[in-house]
């Protein structure tokens, strides 16, 4: 099981794909922190220059490789499929499942390995804009639940993108719908009608990064806890049934 | 060393459509064995089905009495090769054996040695996407030796290779039957496997029509000789004579329907100088079309 995991790994660190999403993430992180700290204080700016809680609303932006994370779980499954290397993958190691495990644990540990940059990074960022700014700098318990939170949600977006990935087979679309659903879909839901976009993933995570205002000003998200349970429910049941999915598959 | 492969009454539809039909045949050890059929005829079907990539819609195939699915250590005990796309293109040819060999709990060495194996130790940093496809079938069949294992099972391998490549493949699957290990080569060009292959399986709309040796199969043949003389009429007339009837394909040239034996047999017992007499080719093919329902083309 380790040496499937190991391989796992190894496949990813042998292909060029996964460290320009690393890059693109990173990117992310520094465009959105930046966007949250400077336009404090403006007009309609929901986070004000005095506000204590600026340093644990500029790291929730650690989490803005949510989505690259998602996408790599989903491409690890669909890549497979789109090369033909899925026929030496479970030649190896005939129990499907096994193979299957492994990849969830590959794609979790790949999130780790961004969450643990983007916190790193995130925090360095926020520190010298918000200090270089004389805006106030506080580091308490929030920061911290909030950098929790992005390892939470960085861990369980590749899971989820491995189900995706077995539900919607085909590459493009399923890397299509997932942008789209994130940056379009969710975001409105969330923003507009928090009601119903609170139990989408990313109103959990949302939740999880304890947004609040910032995520939508219509209503109320998660508790943090439930937060957690339902971004957990979901990589659970998705890959789960992709897993299922794609364990019976023919491979022809 | 040794692993019998048994297919038994091996069965696959898909939708309406029978791929493969009561599939039974037994792959021995030491030999080679072709397995042949034309294109669509249910070869790669039977052989996933083989290596447990396909669920059968009913019977079995086995290794010495084992499903595929339940080997201990398959990449140790059954080397593979499927058609040439399972590479990423963007991975390096060592790296994609390496992945397989963390996998399969290999030495880490073993890549570089199969690589060296089939020649391709000066391509091993090389992205698989720039590979011609005789290198990819190359690399396909290093990834087959990495276990280092007692059965072979290759798919069209000989597709992409140049004539120097079949030359080369060929001396490797003797070499490696030579060694006790049941090597079972699916082909849809007979003459591919006709220097090759020991047993032959040949497959045809998804049903087994013939299982014998190559040289039961050839038996079946109707042989033809071309034969050249100077006193070619003479020769003729003797082969009439003889019931055998020949056609004349130029002024000293004659076709006969008869195998090299006969004729040259005759024509000793009379004195008739021969310059040359040669087995008409396709005598195999001709049984391989007839067998395959195929037209010759």
């Amino acid at each position: 099981m380790s040496a499937l995991v190991r391989a796992e790994l190894l496949k990813m660190r042998t292909v060029a794909l996964p460290g320009w999403l690393l890059l693109t993430t990173l990117a992310f992180v520094l465009l959105s922190v930046l966007l949250t700290i400077l336009t404090a204080g403006m007009p309609n700016a929901p986070l004000q220059r005095d506000d204590p809680q600026m340093l644990a609303r500029a790291v929730a932006s650690a989490s803005a490789g949510n989505t690259l994370v998602l996408v790599l779980g989903i491409l690890t499954l669909t890549q497979e499929f789109r090369f033909g290397t899925a026929t030496p993958s479970f030649l190896v190691s005939p129990r499907r499942s096994h193979v299957l495990s492994a990849k969830l644990v590959a794609v979790s540990l790949a999130g780790l390995v961004f969450a643990l940059l983007s916190v790193v990074f995130a925090l360095a960022v926020s520190a010298v804009t918000i200090a270089a700014r004389g805006d106030t700098l506080t580091f308490d318990r929030t920061v911290v639940e909030v950098l929790l939170g992005v390892g939470l949600c960085l861990l369980l977006y590749g899971p989820i993108g491995v189900g995706v990935g077995a539900l919607i087979r085909n590459q493009i679309a399923a890397v299509v719908a997932a942008l789209v659903w994130t940056f379009v879909v969710e975001q409105l839901l969330v923003g507009l009608l928090p009601e119903v976009g609170r139990w989408t993933p990313g109103g959990a995570a949302s939740a999880v990064l304890q947004l609040g205002d910032l995520a939508t000003t219509r209503g109320t998200l998660l508790p943090v806890w439930a937060g957690a349970l339902l971004l957990v429910a979901y990589a659970l049941v998705l890959s789960g049934v992709g897993a299922r999915l794609t364990l019976q598959r023919d491979l022809t | 060393m040794s692993t019998t492969l048994v297919f038994d009454h091996l069965t696959k539809r898909f939708g309406e459509t029978t791929a493969v039909e009561d599939l039974s045949a037994t792959v021995r050890p030491g030999r080679v064995t072709g397995f042949l059929g034309p294109n669509g005829a249910g070869k790669t079907t039977s052989l996933r089905m083989l290596l447990g990539l396909v669920r059968p819609t009913s019977g079995t195939a086995s290794f010495d009495g084992r499903p595929y699915a339940e080997l201990t250590d398959p990449v140790r005990q059954v080397g593979t090769l499927l058609e040439a796309t399972g590479f990423h293109p963007g991975r390096r040819a060592r790296d994609h054996l390496a992945v397989l060999a963390v996998a399969a709990r290999l030495p880490r060495r073993r890549p570089e040695e199969v690589l060296e194996l089939v020649g391709l130790t000066d391509a091993a940093r090389r992205k698989v996407g720039d590979f011609s496809l005789g290198m990819r079938q190359r690399l396909g069949l290093a990834a087959a030796l990495l276990g280092d294992p007692p059965v072979l099972v290759l798919d069209e391998p000989a597709n992409g290779l140049d004539p120097q490549g079949i030359r080369w493949l060929r001396t490797f699957l003797r070499g490696l039957a030579a060694e006790g290990r049941t090597v079972l080569v699916s082909s849809h060009v007979l003459p591919e496997v006709e220097q090759t292959a020991d047993d032959v399986l040949v497959l045809a709309r998804g049903r087994l029509v013939r299982t014998g040796t190559l040289a039961e199969l050839g038996a079946g043949a109707a042989t033809g000789t071309t034969v050249r003389s100077p006193d070619a009429a003479r020769l003729v007339e003797l082969l009439t004579r003889a019931g055998l009837p020949g056609s004349w394909t130029s002024a000293d040239e004659v076709r006969v329907d008869a195998p090299p034996e006969r004729v040259g047999e005759l024509a000793a017992q009379h004195g008739v100088v021969l310059h040359r007499l040669t087995p008409t080719a396709g005598g195999l093919e001709d049984v391989f079309f007839q067998l395959t329902g195929e037209a010759r083309t």
